[in-house]
């Protein structure tokens, strides 16, 4: 009996991690978009930031099955970056800690090293590149364009 | 007793299926210090820049080519290029970057087009006049986006530069860098624009680097519906042309005999219908003119 605590304990311990690293998602775009079905222009469930975790569900092709809070959903694959962890041995699973998830968020050639660099450079027009950033064509018009041109949606 | 025992029908059978050993408990500490371990020195080891690093270079990139070119200011032609780089975009085996693609036109009769890392893209007025219609517009944009999928400007950094400020950014444990850092950083950072825009403007990027973005460009337009040959018509262009002429494209992208002889040998099969050809050709028209 007096053992009792110590054995919970011990599984526990034991079964935490396989609960605590579930295969997850960090967004690495400026801005996405969980869609509702695994392609291009299918409707948008939620709209998520840099640095969101999300649940790995499973893959589909290029696309990721996600769960994000209670939204379920897709992501493109090039929107995000699987966090792995390493448990070598553990669970006969390998995985390894991914570059950029040790490359401690917001790190490194950042807005405060363009800013330092702005700052060195005055005479750069960072507006008119802000502004050609600003140029997007919304998801109607781009699936028109592809349309009305006997194009492919992929 | 009777909640314990029950407490431990639930766990061990939980504890089996995770397949876990008696010498793997043992382990488990060590594998969980291994976890933190890992974490902080890889921090330090090499890593390659990431995708907001590469956006971050490949902002200050279009700002310097910016300080050489003008924007050519045409809102209808400006819409037009980038919703033809988008088509292609979908189709690219990187459809999203940190910060998207978008593409401009420059005010230059010079034949030129430049990928800056992350996803601007530029292309010259004078581009826009050589090529004939949409599927060849289409060509030239997916031989850039090509560029931009395989980090071919962002690769131009030297390694040595880069080697450096991963020092400085190991070694700072804050999130925000203090003045010394910083303006060590910036120069890295600076450098690291010299190396890209050397690449884009002056050198050009290697044969291989080339050969693999028309490959890769041939079959982002078949994906799309666009017309592959396209690409191997406007190189034969550009060669007839570069017997004249000097600078810009002509100087970055040499050996073109040698391109399309490439682009002959890998064109993917398949033949895009006249009457879709003649269509897109239209709206071409409509948007340059």
């Amino acid at each position: 009996m007096k053992y009792r605590p110590i054995i919970i304990f011990a599984l526990l311990f034991i079964l935490t991690p396989t609960l605590a690293f579930a295969d997850q998602l960090k967004v690495v775009t400026k801005e996405n978009a969980i869609r509702k079905e695994c392609k291009f222009f299918s409707p948008v469930k939620a709209e998520v930031r840099y640095d969101d975790i999300m649940d790995l569900v499973s893959k589909e092709g290029d696309w990721y099955k996600v769960k994000f809070g209670d939204t379920g959903g897709c992501i493109h694959k090039s929107a995000v970056e699987v966090k792995k962890f390493k448990l070598s041995g553990l669970f006969g699973k390998k995985a390894e800690a991914s570059s950029d998830e040790v490359a401690l968020a917001g790190k490194g050639f950042n807005p405060q090293v363009e800013s330092a660099y702005r700052k060195k450079n005055p005479k750069l027009n960072f507006a008119l590149v802000d502004r050609i950033e600003g140029l997007n064509v919304p998801q109607e018009q781009l699936m028109e364009f592809i349309e009305k041109g006997g194009l492919n949606l992929p | 007793m009777r909640k314990f025992t029950s407490t431990l029908l639930i766990l061990v059978p939980l504890l089996v299926m995770a397949g876990c050993t008696m010498p793997e408990i043992k382990g488990v500490t060590e594998h969980m210090d291994m976890i933190s371990t890992t974490v902080k020195a890889t921090s330090k080891a090499s890593r390659p820049i990431s995708d907001e690093e590469e956006y971050y270079v490949g902002r200050s990139v279009a700002a310097r080519i910016l300080d050489s070119y003008s924007i050519y200011k045409n809102r209808k032609l400006t819409r037009y290029v980038n919703a033809v780089g988008q088509t292609i975009v979908i189709h690219s085996d990187k459809p999203y970057t940190f910060g998207g693609y978008h593409f401009a036109v420059l005010d230059s009769r010079e034949i030129n087009a430049f990928a800056c890392p992350g996803g601007i893209i530029f292309i010259t007025k004078g581009m826009v006049d050589m090529v004939k219609n949409e599927d060849e517009l289409a060509a030239v944009l997916a031989h850039e986006i090509s560029h931009i999928n395989h980090r071919d400007g962002i690769g131009s950094i030297k390694q040595a530069r880069w080697t450096e400020a991963l020092v400085v950014i190991g070694t700072t444990a804050a999130k925000e860098y203090g003045d010394k850092d910083v303006a060590r950083l910036a120069g890295l950072f600076e450098g690291s624009i010299d190396d890209v825009v050397k690449t884009l403007v002056v050198n050009g990027y290697g044969r291989e680097q080339e050969f693999n973005a028309d490959r890769k460009a041939m079959t982002m337009l078949t994906k799309a519906g666009y017309d592959p040959e396209s690409l191997q018509v406007f190189v034969a262009r550009l060669i007839e042309k570069g017997r004249t002429s000097k600078g810009g494209m002509f100087k970055t992208h040499p050996g073109t005999q040698k391109r399309e002889e490439n682009i002959k040998a890998n064109i993917p099969k398949g033949k895009t219908a006249p009457d879709l050809l003649a269509k897109r050709s239209k709206r071409f028209m409509a948007a340059v003119n």
